[in-house]
């Protein structure tokens, strides 16, 4: 949208737009627990609980923690010992054992003068993903997903590349090649992501080949990973109106998007994702 | 009989009047009444004078107030005078005053009122009996009739900026006109005058502005642009969007709610320039009628008001012309007889021209590469013709077109591929975006008698989106070739006609009836996507594009009818169904007014109306664009509808120059649609689109009050409204009611038109309203996107998070616009050059918020952009 507002008064802009600060507060509703964390199967579970802050206040650090909170983890309502952990800088409550598909896990925060909360959810199951190819130079990654028929699936598709050297990664920016992507505005801003969203609406119980199409041509060597997470739908949810928030950038126009939250009386998600992680060298 | 009884019989007759009938027609009698009805007066004169009154109450009507002071008059005379204005014949029988009705010998005068220069149809010319007190205005083609029982030797016919012209009548019979009135001769007292002679007391219709060309010309211009859309934005009770840049909200509504006809046809699609300027050329528009309530019957088919165009026919008697060149746009005008008296025609085209400034300059610096280019433009052209049969019959032919078109067309020749494997060869990109109405007209008026009048038009209108993208490129390195075409297209058509009839029976009737059958043809979503070179197999070869065929059939019949002398309604019933994919849609609107006039030539008037929308426009994330597809309702999607009341007094002047109203309304709306609150990445099938929407309703009120100096050297207007307007809509703002977009608590008009001298004309007008809604985000919080930290992760998430929509109010909106024409005429034409400047204190109104960052301070901020500061524009025009 963002796109066709900026071209839309593209001339209007070079009669001279220009940009000034109104000095006005953003509202403020109050300090709030933040509960962050995807649960993977067959992985610890690792849980960041952190306070809401003003609009106004830019934080690009992760936010500051609540180091008075109490966090209870519950499977299928059996506690969970958690232990806090700082990693890279930031302070996560790491459960002792590894999540298990099947299970329902419940989190559970206190902290005081804030309203406790608590958030649930299940665990997917895995993506049945194979196949994964891209090839040097080309700006098109492959792969292939076999859809479960009957149920509504949600997926998180990414891509990433590390170098040789095992550096950090990078993630590559991407879109649906043109000829699977029904939205206009996507194919002629060129926009891309570097998260795709979707649930299995358009292919239910099909295998498919995926084609992705990369916003640079992959050149070099090294490793691209095609990470793609199977979703509840409560971290569908979050994740796509997290993605379309991010999306819809810093303009105040249309109707605003909402982030969806699991959490009562606070903010975050609690929700399950199922990874599967397709690295291959660049051919 | 013995002479004794004969003789008794004799004096008893004799006497019998001066004893029993102790009245005859010669008695003296003294009547003193005050704002009285008739029949008080009767019994007052049967009271003081044994004078008895006989009638039925329902052929004799003596509700009628009187005011009357005579001292020692004659019976007859005073009874004369009571009873002459309202035709009522009075009698003597025995002791009785026997009161009738007049005898019911009706003639009808009837005709078309022209312009005599042009012979162009005025719209909306009084027509008025001064002996009788009695009149009619033309209706939208110049005809009028007037049935009355009484004689009368002259009409007096007036009109905005004509010599009044008084007509002859012979006394008995029908009678039938051509009348002509005379322009009056300076471009001043043209504009000066009042728009149309008819008191705002004198009509039941509220609720409605006329706007003639003369008041859109005077009015200050945005890039030289005199615009139709903007004039109509700067009256109480109309809302233009963001800083004057997106169409009309009228009383709350939606900017798909609008039903805008030219010359009868509907259009989808009223403004250029993503709804800077109206589609159409304003030289070529003869009178607009907006309509923000009260609806008369004769219109339907959108829920929150009616904007009538008419456009000039166009000159029967000479050739006519004007051109102009402005910032923004150039355009020209030529109108004449095709043979004179019968047939004439009007053609006017205009075009936006800076992108052949801006094409020319990207050229010659090559930026575009070899065959680049770059367009951006808005055109629109009128033509129409139209002949006269007889004196009974017309038929005119008209037809628009007008587009916003984009093309901006790049190759990428270097070199930088033989030392960069990433960089694409030849590569070379199309991209085309445009929109735009083309609609036709055959409209065929014929007289069927001196009362009845009939107008029967068929008529098409299209709206189209369409865009192009091409994108080809080598990548050398791998070998790897892509060609991809894509074009996409929404196509929105309405193909009916209708027939309309204008009876007047008498002159406390005034009825129109008639059908309207509308066919409309839904196609949004076409799309298709052609890559020459991929090896890739589409996801899916479903058509998206959605067509469907709707049938919407309309009766409706109306009538302006005069109650009692003070009394008048407007009854009214519109009656329309809607067939779309085997489902059918009706319903019955009643369209109702009424008119009491008070003394002191107040009128004291109320309507209520109910309107319905068999048709929604389908918007991206709550924003008006030209991408926007109309759809027809569905199962999930019913029909919209509003019922709408309002309350008002009125008043013109006597002497014409003022005009006050003062109008109340509430609205309700139901039916609407907002998208839900999810987004996705992939869109979902056009066909689908009810499942992304919800359904909802909307409520609007408030007070519009105007003043209006209409004639002298100083004309303009004052305008004020205080308005609520607020949704709800299940699933959206957690089902809770939120202000609209643009509910704009108070908003102020001023316009100011001044003649200095006959050369020159200054204008100015300044607006006003209060901060339109913006929704801000409460508090920001931590995101996550990774199970765990040790993953690879794109960095830490922000997000905001919304609470209630519409939760803050963004900063208030005022400009002022000035302009100042001088006009000097020649022999055979007239040149001007008008200088305007918009938003004069350079107010930097906001047209968008946003929120920036300060990653070295921590903080964010608010800002504002704003899109029309100073404007200074100068635009040179010739009329011949």
């Amino acid at each position: 949208m963002k796109y066709f507002i900026v071209g839309a008064f593209g001339l209007s802009m070079l009669l001279s737009a220009c940009e000034k600060k109104e000095a006005i507060q953003l509202p403020y509703e109050g300090d709030k627990i933040v509960v962050n964390t995807l649960i993977q199967p067959d992985s610890v579970i690792y849980i960041r609980v952190t306070r809401s802050v003003p609009s106004n206040i830019f934080d690009d650090n992760g936010y500051k923690d609540i180091p008075d909170a109490t966090v209870t983890l519950t499977a299928n309502e059996v506690a969970l010992p958690l232990q806090l952990q700082v990693i890279k800088g930031l302070s996560y409550y790491v459960s002792g054992q590894k999540a298990v598909l099947g299970q329902q896990y419940r989190v559970a925060a206190t902290a005081p003068g804030l309203k406790p909360v608590t958030g649930t959810d299940t665990l997917p199951s895995p993506p049945l993903v194979s196949a994964a190819a891209a090839q040097r130079n080309s700006n098109r990654v492959q792969f292939t997903l076999k859809d479960r028929p009957g149920s509504a699936d949600y997926y998180r598709i990414r891509i990433y590349r590390t170098d040789t050297t095992n550096g950090p990664a990078t993630f590559l920016l991407f879109r649906l090649d043109p000829a699977f992507n029904n939205n206009l505005v996507d194919f002629f801003s060129k926009g891309t992501y570097n998260s795709l969203i979707m649930s299995d609406e358009r292919f239910n119980g099909k295998s498919v080949n995926f084609v992705l199409q990369t916003a640079d041509p992959i050149t070099g060597s090294g490793n691209i990973t095609v990470e793609v997470s199977g979703l509840t739908y409560g971290s569908y949810q979050y994740l796509s109106t997290l993605s379309a928030q991010n999306e819809s950038g810093n303009l105040i126009a249309g109707n605003p998007v909402r982030v969806f939250t699991n959490i009562t009386d606070g903010y975050g998600i609690v929700g399950g994702v199922n990874t599967k992680r397709m690295t291959f060298k660049i051919e | 009989m013995s002479l004794a009884l004969k003789l008794l019989t004799g004096i008893f007759i004799l006497c019998f009047p001066l004893t029993v009938f102790g009245w005859d027609w010669q008695t003296r009698v003294t009547v003193v009444v005050k704002d009285q009805p008739l029949e008080a007066v009767c019994g007052l004169l049967e009271k003081e004078y044994g004078i008895h009154f006989s009638y039925s109450r329902e052929l004799v009507d003596l509700s009628r107030k009187v005011t009357l002071t005579a001292h020692q008059q004659r019976l007859k005379k005073i009874l004369d005078e009571l009873f002459a204005p309202d035709d009522i014949r009075f009698t003597r029988v025995g002791e009785q005053v026997v009161l009738l009705p007049a005898s019911r010998n009706t003639r009808t005068i009837s005709g078309y009122i022209r312009d005599a220069g042009s012979g162009e149809n005025l719209i909306g010319a009084t027509v008025y009996a001064p002996a009788l007190k009695q009149g009619t205005t033309t209706n939208q083609y110049g005809f009028f009739s007037l049935t009355t029982v009484k004689d009368t030797n002259s009409l007096v016919i007036s009109y905005v900026g004509y010599q009044p012209y008084s007509q002859p009548v012979a006394p008995k019979g029908d009678q039938f006109f051509h009348i002509n009135l005379q322009p009056l001769e300076s471009l001043k007292e043209v504009v000066i005058s009042a728009k149309e002679e008819s008191k705002l007391q004198e009509q039941t219709q509220m609720s409605k502005v006329n706007l003639n060309t003369s008041e859109v010309q005077s009015m200050p211009r945005l890039l030289g642009e005199v615009d139709v859309m903007r004039t109509l934005q700067s009256l109480p009770g109309v809302s233009g969007g963001s800083d004057g840049a997106g169409g009309l909200y009228v009383r709350g509504g939606g900017p798909d709610q609008n039903l805008v006809l030219i010359d009868g046809t509907p259009i989808f699609n009223f403004s250029h320039f993503f709804g800077v300027y109206s589609l159409l050329n304003a030289n070529v528009v003869k009178t607009t009628d907006l309509y923000k309530g009260a609806f008369p019957a004769r219109f339907g088919g959108r829920i929150s008001s009616v904007v009538d165009i008419s456009m000039k026919e166009g000159d029967m008697k000479e050739y006519h012309g004007d051109a102009s060149i402005g910032l923004i746009a150039a355009k020209f005008n030529i109108e004449g007889p095709l043979i004179k008296d019968k047939t004439s025609f009007m053609f006017s085209a205009r075009r936006s021209y800076p992108d052949l400034l801006l094409n020319a300059a990207l050229k010659s610096d090559n930026s575009l590469g070899m065959g680049g280019d770059f367009q951006a433009y808005f055109y629109d052209i009128n033509a129409k013709v139209n002949h006269i049969f007889s004196s009974k019959d017309r038929v005119f032919l008209s037809f628009y077109k007008g587009e916003d078109n984009l093309l901006l067309k790049q190759t990428v020749d270097d070199s930088s591929h033989i030392t960069s494997p990433s960089k694409y060869l030849g590569e070379s990109s199309k991209f085309q975006l445009g929109w735009g109405n083309t609609i036709a007209a055959l409209r065929w008026n014929h007289i069927y008698g001196p009362r009845m009048f009939s107008n029967i038009t068929l008529n098409y209108s299209q709206y189209e989106f369409f865009t192009e993208y091409e994108h080809k490129y080598v990548l050398p390195a791998s070998g790897e070739k892509s060609d991809m075409y894509r074009k996409y297209n929404s196509i929105m058509k309405n193909s009916g006609g209708r027939i309309d009839f204008d009876y007047r029976p008498n002159s406390r009737h005034s009825i129109r009836f008639g059908t309207i059958t509308t066919m409309h043809n839904f196609k949004p979503g076409n799309s298709s996507f052609e890559d020459k070179d991929s090896p890739v197999t589409p996801l899916d070869t479903v058509d998206a594009s959605l067509k469907v065929t709707g049938l919407e059939l309309s009766l409706y019949a109306e009538d302006d009818w005069q109650i009692r002398p003070d009394l008048f309604a407007s009854v009214g019933l519109h009656a329309s169904a809607f067939l779309v994919q085997g489902r059918f849609y009706y319903s019955v609107q009643p369209r109702l007014g009424v008119r009491y006039v008070l003394p002191h030539h107040w009128a004291v008037k109320a309507a209520y109306t109910h309107m319905n929308q068999y048709i929604h426009l389908l918007s991206n994330n709550g924003t008006t664009l030209p991408t926007d597809i109309w759809v027809p309702s569905t199962q999930r999607v019913a029909p919209m509808f509003s019922k709408q009341l309002v309350l008002g007094i009125g008043k013109t002047s006597t002497n014409l120059k003022y005009e006050f109203s003062l109008e109340g309304y509430y609205k309700s709306m139901h039916n609407m649609i907002e998208n839900k609150e999810t987004n996705n990445l992939i869109n979902p099938a056009v066909a689908r689109w009810d499942e992304n929407v919800t359904v909802g309703k909307g409520w609007s009120y408030g007070t519009e009050v105007m003043l209006q100096k209409k004639k002298g050297s100083t004309t303009g207007w004052v305008g004020y409204t205080l308005s609520w307007s607020n949704r709800r809509f299940p699933g959206v703002n957690n089902d809770e009611i939120y202000p609209y977009k643009y509910d704009q608590r108070h908003d102020i008009e001023m316009v100011l038109v001044q003649q200095l001298g006959p050369r020159w004309e200054f204008s100015a007008s300044w607006h006003f309203n209060s901060g339109a809604p913006v929704t801000l985000p409460v508090s920001s919080y931590a995101g996550t996107g990774n199970a765990s930290p040790w993953e690879p992760s794109p960095g830490n998430t922000n997000i905001d998070r919304y609470d209630n929509w519409n939760n803050y109010r963004g900063a208030a909106v005022h400009r002022l616009d000035v302009g100042i024409t001088w006009s000097k005429p020649k022999k055979h034409w007239t040149r001007s050059w008008n200088l305007s400047v918009f938003n004069v204190y350079n107010r930097k109104n906001p047209f968008i918020y946003l929120i920036s960052e300060d990653a070295s301070m921590q903080k964010r901020y608010l800002s504002k952009i704003t899109v029309l500061p100073i404007l200074p524009s100068i635009t040179y025009s010739i009329k011949f």
